[in-house]
């Protein structure tokens, strides 16, 4: 057969095989290689592979992903089958018109999809989380059981159910004996295809997930934005080869079952029915347990656990852990990427998270529209006695009576830069509008930070909210859009690490990191000034474990706390106590850690827009955004 | 059962309470919230948005990307499905399977393998770099974003189309070559317009998801170009502005009527 096969053919195939392939290829080659950058190898390693084992978040989401697309699929083949059996005999009328509604879900977009049931629990104040991507998951794998049990059902002739009726059987016997049986393979297709649907999607899933739940999707997008991993690698490669096997073995099933149908019928029909009854009583009992599971979990939820919504990368992971240890309180972490993505997160619903780690500016914003709870100063002794005086006085631009906020961190916003790369001294904004550099520029993702950057460079206030100036930075950073080679938040470490640019617009905390891992890298704060931010911990108005969200702001608070997170983190603690305690005296006496008053002078704090203000920026950005 | 209607009722009333709260009522939420402002009160503003130039032009350039990218996976789609449907013999099972399987990997991996690939430093470059080949600069491009699209798409164009191919009835070819029409008049005669409900379904399924996209969009260009998908997106995780972000979805769900209504009328020609 295959010698019938051109030879153009054949190439054509490989081509198109080769398209398909290398990329996976590559990622499972990338999964042993031992060295971090992609462009080289650095001996075979069994690392990442044993990270992930131990990486208990992808793991849960991995869970969270089959346990969702089970019961989905259990639950959307009953509600389906039912329908479909009951929809061929109604009226031709209704029954198009159902057909119509059905397929809604299948040809519409899905990010229409995903936005419209999220407004749904909103507004219905549905907790997000497990139940709503639930119910997500069963809204639009319905309409793939339908589509393939009502065709089938349609061919099937209703004479001998009648009969059956006739001779005295009840109608639900009459409907297994004679109807279920052809029906069954249609069933089992369509309950396949729904669970593929329910394992791959992403979209819908994102948008009606809430707090603290991910499945594989939603996990491998924030892991993705945030800079390249390789477990992600060994992740992938896993995947591949269970896809693979399941796939070449149910095709066997298959190619074996499609011969014996042809030899003996009945036989094999009432062992693809009996195959059918024992999954589905099986998967039911498996989802009444995990769903028991699932409910247990949500029930024991509200004593002993936090909500915690912080920055990326903005914690000692081993700190999380110590404070499970010591209190019994389960964390329940989550990292937004940047202000504007909390507040619009928290704005929908404020009791997703208990307590959150946003900035100056965008705290003065929370107060301002009441979002926020007022600390009580008795349950947050560390707080009190080791954060610097000078940062709560710093803190009362945003917090007038140091009444809502905890600092945690604070530092200065400037370039990032890779000597090997960049001609002479850099101290001016101006360099990243360099044509020199196109390409090599990384701008942070960011709506405020990015303003402020063109507004200090022409000498504005960077908490202008003059029509005139703005429209300015926003020229300006429409005339930079093609210098810029990506706009990323947290991916500006990994890429100044890798030499993927030349320069960067960072915050300090991560300057020092950089430097550890490459050498060439330098930080500096250009002449005509930058922002000075702090952020701090605060706690959501509406946050339901208040207790243990006060525990988790003084937990920080411990100097051995506060130290062991700023050597991870390498952003400058306010923690007096702890500062003391920095051993490395580069470090203790580092300009870039501990800006000198020269420094700060030209640095300013960023205060709250205001309505109006945040409107003026956030059109402008867009227009940045759109203009390349 | 088949008979009575009200019993019908009965048994499809869980699906019809179903569609109702979890599909009509938040199609109607999202016209709610795009026909009104902050205040409840009407407005035709968030539709009109999407002439905003910023707005107008993320949907002209979703529609431009994710047009090359159907067109890009149907040529490469149909030489493919004509060269599987060709040997209806029982191997063909598992060749096919080799062609769809990457489609059942996450589709996010997936996209992240070309991240891994296209990067200034990444693997691609770093061959080429071996070879002493000028490198390429297409992350982070509009370039890489249609090489996503396509990657990602083309098993949804391939599976269609093959199944429509090889159901062709090898008599209906045999009989107009008999007739005496050479290869190309068959094929561009007969070949392909019994095709043509396949090539529908396959533009659809590679056509929405891309003009709608916005996770390919972020991942390959860097969250410098945006797509419709990436400001309807961002109206509901960054500026959380609910109306705009509606508004602008019914926008798009015009354009996916409009391919209804187009693959509606061509298979109903197609019938007759």
């Amino acid at each position: 057969m295959n010698s019938k096969r051109h030879p153009v053919e054949k190439i054509y195939m490989a081509i198109i095989f080769l398209f398909m392939y290398a990329p996976i290829v590559t990622l499972i080659v990338l999964s042993f290689n031992g060295s971090k950058s992609r462009a080289k190898w650095g001996g075979f390693t069994m690392e990442w592979y044993a990270n992930l084992i131990h990486d208990s978040e992808v793991l849960n989401a991995m869970a969270n992903t089959l346990i969702i697309a089970l019961i989905a699929t259990i639950v959307s083949t009953l509600i389906g089958t039912a329908a479909s059996v009951a929809l061929t005999g109604m009226k031709r009328r209704t029954r198009s018109l159902v057909i119509g509604v059905t397929n809604i879900p299948m040809i519409n977009a899905d990010i229409v999809t995903g936005i419209s049931l999220m407004l749904l629990f909103k507004v219905l104040h549905f907790e997000t989380g497990f139940l709503t991507v639930l119910i997500a998951h069963i809204t639009f794998d319905i309409p793939y059981v339908m589509l393939s049990v009502l065709p089938r059902m349609k061919t099937i002739s209703p004479s001998v159910y009648e009969a059956a009726l006739d001779l005295g059987a009840e109608p639900f016997f009459a409907f297994r004996k004679t109807i279920l049986p052809d029906l069954t393979p249609a069933i089992i297709s369509g309950a396949l295809m729904a669970f593929t649907m329910s394992i791959d999607d992403f979209i819908i899933t994102y948008f009606t997930k809430g707090s603290g739940f991910d499945t594989l999707s939603t996990k491998i997008y924030s892991e993705v934005k945030r800079g390249i991993r390789p477990e992600i690698y060994a992740l992938s490669a896993i995947i591949f080869i269970v896809v693979l096997i399941l796939l070449l073995t149910s095709d066997r099933i298959k190619a074996k079952a499609g011969k014996s149908v042809r030899r003996e019928r009945s036989v094999q029909r009432e062992k693809i029915r009996r195959i059918g009854v024992i999954a589905l009583a099986s998967g039911a009992s498996i989802a009444i347990i995990l769903m028991a599971l699932a409910f247990g979990g949500v029930f024991s939820k509200n004593s002993t656990q936090v909500f915690v919504y912080n920055a990326g990368e903005y914690i000692d992971p081993e700190v999380i852990e110590m404070f499970t240890e010591e209190t019994g309180i389960e964390v329940v972490y989550d990292e937004f990427e940047s202000n504007e993505i909390m507040y619009a997160k928290v704005a929908a619903d404020g009791s997703a998270y208990d307590v959150l780690c946003p900035s100056d500016y965008m705290i003065a914003k929370l107060i301002d529209n009441d979002m926020l709870m007022k600390l009580d100063p008795a349950k947050i002794p560390n707080a009190l006695q080791y954060i610097g005086k000078q940062y709560y006085e710093s803190a009362t631009s945003f917090d007038p009576g140091n009444e809502y906020a905890v600092p945690y961190c604070w530092g200065t916003v400037g370039i990032l830069y890779n000597k090997t790369m960049v001609d002479g001294p850099v101290d001016s904004w101006d360099i990243l509008w360099d044509p020199k550099y196109q390409g090599e520029i990384l701008m942070q993702d960011s709506i405020r930070d990015a303003f402020m950057v063109a507004l200090a460079r022409r000498g504005y206030s960077i908490n202008s909210v003059d029509p005139e100036e703005i429209r300015q930075a926003t020229d300006d950073l429409i005339a930079q859009a093609p210098l810029v080679q990506a706009y990323v938040v947290d991916q500006v470490r990994d890429k100044m690490i890798g030499d993927e640019a030349a320069l960067g617009v960072i915050y300090s905390g991560e300057a020092i990191y950089t430097r550890r891992e490459n050498e060439n890298l330098e930080y500096v704060i250009p002449k005509e000034g930058s922002n000075v931010w702090i952020d701090g911990w605060v706690i959501s108005r509406d946050a339901r474990n208040v207790d243990n969200a006060l525990a988790w702001i003084d937990f920080l608070c411990r100097p051995d706390i506060a130290l062991m997170n700023f050597e991870y983190i390498t952003y400058s603690t306010p923690n007096v106590a702890a500062q003391e305690m920095i051993e490395d005296e580069d470090i203790r006496n580092s300009n870039v850690a501990f800006p000198d008053e020269e420094t700060l002078s030209r640095c300013d704090t960023y205060v709250s827009l205001g309505e109006d203000g945040d409107r003026l920026y956030n059109e402008a950005w867009k227009k940045v955004k759109s203009a390349d | 059962m088949f008979r009575d209607p009200k019993k019908a009722g009965t048994i499809a009333s869980p699906y019809f309470v179903w569609a109702l709260i979890f599909i009509l009522v938040p199609l109607a939420m999202i016209l709610w919230y795009g026909f009104t402002d902050d205040t409840g009160a009407f407005t035709a503003a968030n539709i009109a948005s999407i002439l905003q130039p910023e707005h107008a032009k993320s949907l002209l350039l979703a529609l431009e990307l994710s047009i090359l990218s159907t067109v890009i996976c149907f040529l490469l789609a149909y030489p493919l499905g004509m060269i599987l449907a060709k040997n209806k013999v029982s191997s063909q099972g598992i060749i096919t399977t080799i062609f769809i399987l990457p489609m059942w990997m996450n589709f996010l991996l997936r996209t992240f393998s070309w991240m891994t690939l296209l990067e200034n430093h990444g693997v691609i470059n770093g061959i080429l770099e071996f070879l002493h080949l000028p490198g390429i600069h297409v992350i982070n491009t509009p370039a890489a974003i249609v090489i996503g699209m396509v990657y990602n798409f083309l098993p949804f164009m391939i599976m269609p189309i093959y199944n429509s191919l090889s159901k062709i009835d090898d008599n209906v070819i045999n009989a107009a070559r008999d007739l005496g029409a050479n290869s190309v008049q068959t094929f561009l005669r007969v070949t392909l317009p019994l095709t043509v409900p396949g090539i529908i379904s396959g533009v659809t399924m590679v056509f929405i998801p891309a003009l709608t996209t916005f996770a390919i969009s972020t991942m390959l260009g860097g969250s410098k170009i945006l797509l419709i998908g990436n400001v309807i997106e961002q109206e509901f995780t960054l500026t959380y502005d609910w109306h705009l972000g509606s508004g602008l979805s019914i926008v798009l769900m015009v354009f996916i009527v409009i391919n209804m209504v187009v693959s509606a009328l061509s298979e109903k020609k197609d019938e007759q």
